[in-house]
């Protein structure tokens, strides 16, 4: 198998294509998880998922788990969650309070600093001097660090930092972040849930703007039902405050920008609407940040910094983890993040509209994974094995930013401006040049 | 014993009917089981061990206040534009351990035990829910109602999707 059989990227002949093994064969799902999910920078976290001293949670690197913790001194460090011993994971929950971890194996124990602290009947265990001078402490990732309160990792050392490899995708970052002062949480209960199709077709479909009215029409209808009869029992949802998606709408209703490394952002005008729970702050946001950022913040975004996390705003505003278990199988951690200190109105409103369109118990995600599930069935065809859907926007998409990005000093490599019908498919391009990039040492040209 | 207290026997029958209902997709006789201003709820897991307790402040699976909200989820359901509901999984609700905690006049509290198997028949696939009901059900008319009813889903990592006919 060669790249060029995965990837096909002639950009001088108007041509971009994705075969469709790239999301069934275990070889190339094999070389995913070593090259990009255990062989770069992936997100872990949010930092005030461990807020104080010895608070900790825990996650995946691809297969590997995860243990991220603040020792004494309140410095965050991330660490393989398995005991130097017999490979035990030590912390067994999602997230918690310690300050020290005891193996549930054989009783060694490490602070929160990951030192080991004892190893059980250590002087009448007979070691020889070799293992008295060894390291039982935990293995740290090889590199570590955060961005706004977002925590990332990497077990391999041989990356960028954490600054080059976000680049500028960092200040779409700081809309979600500078939304409050005191910074972002995740709102108590996390969800999670299972579908049984490839990881990279919730890459893709956070990206999606093509599919909303074709795979979400029954959400559309309820809003539609609860527009016309508004009534105190129904929270207002923004989709129904806003047409930019809706293909009547004519002129420029948003785009997306593709940058750096795979990160890309998909977005539509909103406008500052009370539909949107950050409305109460709209004044003040515009005063601390000027009107343009603002706006920003109020826009409809979905966010990927690959390879793993999304953060979505529209109907409400999510936090996803993605996390490859096979070829056919993907499991996503997803959570309602929100600023700190807003308003008791406005987080539940937050909550309402976001259980009704992002939950896999709500009205709008499962028409979503079902669709991945539905692909993945059809992958097994390869007498074409070329899918199709990366060629909308392929006339529109052009080197650098625009007027909307450089309102906020944004710098995508690519960009694309869009009526409600262009739906730009050349956004993916970047994820797929980004995982080209990194496969490419295990794929012959 | 008064006629508007709720015994086991009424409690069981109610909780029984509202299983076959939801099992035969009689979704619009499923609805009038419910009380207008009904609180139906689903709590999310805040931890291992603990589900969310407060819908305003933490996440729920699915929280409504009002029928109607109810009303819209049966449209989606059988609209026929949504993917994951069309065609209908087949289900099976198993309702047990049916206790009437409380009643008082017109009104009582019931804890039940629940298992949903669920066939998706364009997967293939079978997978199977299971948890606890509160119930408070109120009498309206000579008839017992349910004015909130809080499932409380023991394995909530989400097979694909879980709508209101698979709880
Ligand atoms: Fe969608």
């Amino acid at each position: 198998m060669k790249l060029a059989d995965l990837i096909d990227d002639r950009p001088e002949a108007g041509i971009f294509r994705v075969s469709r093994a790239i999301f069934t064969d275990a070889r190339v799902f094999e070389a995913e998880m070593r090259t990009i999910f255990e062989g770069g920078w992936v997100f872990l976290g949010l930092e005030s998922q461990a807020p104080g001293p010895h608070d900790f949670f825990t996650t995946h690197a691809g297969r590997v788990p995860i243990l991220v913790q603040r020792d004494e001194t309140g410095a965050l460090g991330g660490f393989v969650n398995s005991c130097p011993h017999k490979g035990a994971r030590i912390a067994l929950v999602r997230q918690g309070h310690a300050r020290q971890h005891i193996c549930p194996y054989h009783s060694w124990s490490f602070d929160s600093a990951g030192r080991n602290k004892a190893v059980k009947w250590k002087r009448a265990g007979c070691y020889s001097d070799a293992f008295l001078q060894d390291d039982q402490g935990l293995a740290r990732l090889p590199a570590f660090g955060s961005y706004r309160g977002f925590v990332f990792g990497s077990l391999s050392a041989n990356v960028p930092t954490l600054d080059e490899y976000l680049g500028e995708a960092r200040k779409l970052l700081d809309l979600v972040a500078d939304q409050s002062d005191d910074g972002l949480e995740l709102v108590p209960g996390q969800v999670t849930f299972t579908y049984a199709a490839n990881w990279k077709l919730q890459l893709e479909n956070c990206s999606d703007a093509y599919h909303f009215t074709s795979a979400h029409p029954s959400y559309i209808r309820v809003l539609e039902r609860r527009q016309q009869e508004m009534s105190a029992d129904v929270v207002a949802s923004v989709w129904e405050n806003s047409d930019y998606w809706k293909e009547e709408t004519q002129g420029i209703g948003g785009g997306s920008f593709s940058f750096e490394n795979g990160h890309v952002l998909n977005w539509g005008v909103f406008g500052v609407t009370p539909a949107i729970p950050l409305y109460e702050r709209a004044a003040e946001l515009a005063d601390r940040f000027g009107p343009a950022k603002r706006d920003w913040m109020f826009n409809m975004r979905n966010l990927t910094i690959f390879p793993n996390l999304q953060v979505a705003e529209n109907a409400s505003s999510q936090l996803r983890i993605i996390r490859p278990i096979a070829p056919d199988r993907t499991e996503m951690q997803t959570w309602c993040i929100a600023p700190k200190g807003e308003s008791a109105q406005a987080r539940r409103q937050r909550i309402r509209q976001y259980e009704d369109f992002f939950n896999p118990t709500g009205m709008a995600t499962p028409d979503d994974t079902i669709a991945y599930e539905n692909c993945q069935r059809g992958f097994a065809g390869k007498v074409a094995p070329w899918l199709q859907g990366y060629a909308r926007g392929m006339t529109a998409s052009v080197p650098g930013g625009n007027r909307f990005s450089d309102k906020i000093d944004l710098h995508p490599a690519r960009s694309v401006l869009a009526d409600s019908q262009l739906c730009d498919e050349t956004l993916y391009h970047s994820y797929y040049r980004a995982w080209a990039q990194r496969m490419a040492g295990e794929f012959g040209a | 014993m008064s006629a508007d207290v709720l015994t086991p026997a009424a409690a069981a029958a109610l909780l029984y009917r509202e299983a076959l209902l939801l099992d035969s997709s009689r979704f619009s006789d499923w609805l009038d089981l419910f009380t207008p201003d009904v609180e139906y709820w689903m709590p999310a897991w805040r931890d291992e061990v603990s589900t969310t307790q407060d819908p305003d402040r933490e996440l729920s699976l699915i929280y409504y206040r009002g029928r109607r909200n109810l009303e819209d989820r049966v449209m989606r359901l059988t609209s026929g534009l949504s993917i994951a509901s069309s065609p209908l999984p087949r289900v099976v609700h198993q309702i047990s351990n049916v206790v009437v905690l409380e009643s008082g006049a017109g009104a009582g509290t019931v804890n039940a035990v629940f298992v949903c198997h669920r066939f998706d028949p364009r997967m293939g696939r079978t997978d199977c829910f299971f948890g606890r009901y509160d119930y408070q059900l109120v009498l309206e008319a000579g008839d017992w109602k349910i004015a909130r009813k809080k499932i409380t889903l023991l394995n909530d990592t989400i097979p694909t999707v879980v709508d209101i006919n698979s709880i």
